[in-house]
């Protein structure tokens, strides 16, 4: 009975806790942002799967990579973006690798009306070397150029059977990525974070959407757009712009 | 859960320095252009590890018949290889594949051996010793001898606050290697003094440079129009291995299946990963031919003509093998360069390890 007596204070100091905005505003949730690759509308399959290029080409997919800088959540009514992250790397490279992967961040719950970041490696960190970071950084990946060209900020490769003879034997390799192409990606999207009904986003990437489009294929069998490792801006500008534009979220 | 080894360095220093014994460690300087090794939380290097580590190396104990030591295959004047296209384990027992140096393997975080099966140097350092081929024993048998020996088991009790010899376990064993291991690194080739402006290139050298990392990629830099090495795709500075796996085009396969060598396949049970084999490092690679997972090629002239050939067809060949156009000069201006990668203190140093 004489804990009785103190139920009133901690009722009290329950109420006091409930009405400071502060302490709720910093409460975080684990929110989830799957990314998945794809090839024409079907999850990626490195190295085992054949598909169809509208040319009429088959490839097999050995690597699809990007970097993903400053993902950040826009809060609802504005206010300084919600920094998620400031770099991921999104590699797919076996075949052992699902066509989805899912990174867990931490997100101060609160109403959002959008998720961006930027495609490749931010200026910011593009300035730096490999060696300023812990060696299982994803800086560290072995993706670095070289100090004058920097990180490669996506890569695609693959082999082509260009003769539909059943033999893969025409290599693609696009390395890209500077400072200049560096490019940032907006969803609108009008959602709450407050652990209980958060949504499910996935960022899908689709290989043939960055090389083809209806209207528009990228000549894979032009030799000089077989190997774009930097430093064919004009070529890469476009395939970048391409690879760039193709990002969509998917919610659920 | 890891740590960077600074501090390690500078420990091993101090007894290199106080107590007149001999190096346990390359050259500590000129580490800035490495990003810090990871060192796992529950292995830290202590003077007392590595020097438990350095004589286990070296010790034919560790085998069946105790004839052969780690430092049999990973002998130090070959930058740890050992000049034979495949292994020799115990009765001249032939291994499966060729043995790699180990120039900064402590910097190789990743995964191990040529087909991946080991991440980490304590989890590698576990499985020469009960490899039928290799030093052909047993862990109980291993251990039994440790646990007996009047010199290692006070060493391991001292090195890991061990309290009975039956606590030993074969971890004990693979952490002192490990940590040996990591005191094996490589920072002053001429390839690293060009970087740190102590030296320059030869002309032969600046043009192999040119064409490993393809420097022609720029249309309107000087190199513009030279063929491209397409190397440091794999073979990545500073450690000259981005450690993933790779069909080089060794053999020719109409199917997956006709690999002999499963690879890295052989682990993952992936049909597409058969014939892939882990890219190894280049440092000090002109000391440890013969090349390839399988020491076919015996000179890095074969190398190179190997991948200016553009290799064998498989579906699954990387697709950054393919013919490069190189011709003679340009070819021997690749070797040049990958000879810059040879560091001679690394080697000196590491022999005296033997004394």
């Amino acid at each position: 009975m004489k804990y009785a007596l103190y139920l009133p204070l901690f009722i009290l100091l329950f109420a006091l806790g409930c009405d400071d905005d502060d302490v709720l505003s910093t409460q975080e949730v684990d929110f989830p942002i799957s990314f998945r690759a794809e090839f024409g509308g079907t999850p990626l399959a490195i190295q085992s799967a054949d598909y169809a290029y509208p040319t009429g080409a088959d490839l097999k997919i050995q690597l699809f990579q990007y970097y993903v800088s400053d993902l950040e959540l826009l809060p609802a009514g504005g206010g300084d973006p919600v920094q998620l992250s400031d770099i991921e790397l999104i590699r797919w490279m076996s075949a052992t690798e699902a066509a989805t992967t899912t990174r867990t961040f931490q997100a101060p719950i609160g109403d959002y009306v959008g998720l961006r970041f930027g495609v490749g490696v931010s200026p910011d960190l593009n300035a730096q070397d490999p060696s300023n970071f812990a060696a299982d950084f994803v800086l560290n990946e072995n993706e670095f150029w070289g100090p004058s060209t920097r990180y490669v900020f996506a890569k695609i490769e693959a082999n082509a059977d260009l003769e539909n003879d059943g033999t893969f034997d025409t290599p693609l390799t696009y390395h890209l990525g500077s400072d200049a192409l560096y490019t940032t990606v907006t969803f609108n999207r009008t959602f709450t974070l407050d652990g209980t009904q958060d949504p499910d986003f996935t960022i899908v990437a689709d290989v043939l959407k960055a090389l083809a489009d209806d209207t528009d294929s990228f000549d894979i069998a032009n030799p000089d757009q077989q190997r774009i490792h930097g430093g064919n801006q004009a070529i890469a500008t476009d395939l970048w712009n391409r690879l760039a534009d193709q990002f969509s979220l998917e919610t659920r | 859960m890891i740590s960077g080894l600074a501090g390690a360095f500078l420990l091993l220093g101090t007894l290199a320095c106080d107590g007149g014994e001999v190096a346990l460690t390359a050259k500590r300087e000129h580490l800035e252009a490495f990003a810090d090794m990871l060192v796992p939380a529950d292995n830290p290097a202590t003077l007392e590890g590595v020097a438990l580590g350095r004589d286990l190396f070296f010790d034919p104990l560790l085998s069946a018949d105790s004839t052969i030591s780690c430092g049999t295959c990973h002998r130090p004047e070959l930058a740890f290889s050992d000049g034979l296209p495949l292994s020799r384990g115990i009765g001249g027992r032939l291994g499966r594949r060729n043995t790699p140096g180990l120039a900064n393997v402590g910097y190789l975080h990743q995964h191990l051996f040529w087909d991946g099966r080991a991440v980490g140097l304590e989890a590698q350092a576990l499985h020469p010793i009960a490899e039928p081929h290799e030093m052909g024993g047993d862990w109980a048998t291993v251990l039994g001898k440790l646990r007996r020996h009047p010199d290692y088991w006070p060493r391991f009790r001292s090195a890991f606050g061990l309290g009975s010899p039956d606590q030993l376990e074969a971890s004990h064993v693979g952490k002192a290697l490990a940590q040996f291991q990591r005191t094996l690194v490589s920072s002053d080739s001429k390839y690293d003094r060009v970087q740190r402006g102590e030296a320059v290139f030869s002309t032969a050298e600046a043009l192999g440079e040119a064409i490993f990392f393809d420097f022609a990629d720029d249309p309107e830099g000087p190199y513009a129009g030279l063929p491209t090495g397409e190397c440091a795709h794999c073979h990545t500075p500073p450690h000259f291995t981005n450690q993933r796996f790779f069909n080089n085009g060794l053999d020719a396969a109409a199917h997956l299946e006709d690999f002999g060598d499963p690879g890295r396949g052989g682990i993952t049970g992936s049909k597409a990963e058969l014939g892939l084999f882990r890219a190894p490092g280049l440092r000090n690679v002109a000391l440890t031919a013969p090349y390839m997972h399988d020491g076919r090629m015996a000179t890095l002239e074969e190398v190179v003509a190997h991948y200016n050939g553009g290799g064998e067809y498989a579906e699954n060949k990387s697709a950054n093998v393919f013919p490069l156009g190189l011709d003679s000069v340009q070819a021997t201006a690749l070797v040049a360069f990958l000879q810059t990668l040879t560091d001679s203190s690394f080697v000196t140093q590491s022999i005296m390890l033997l004394r």
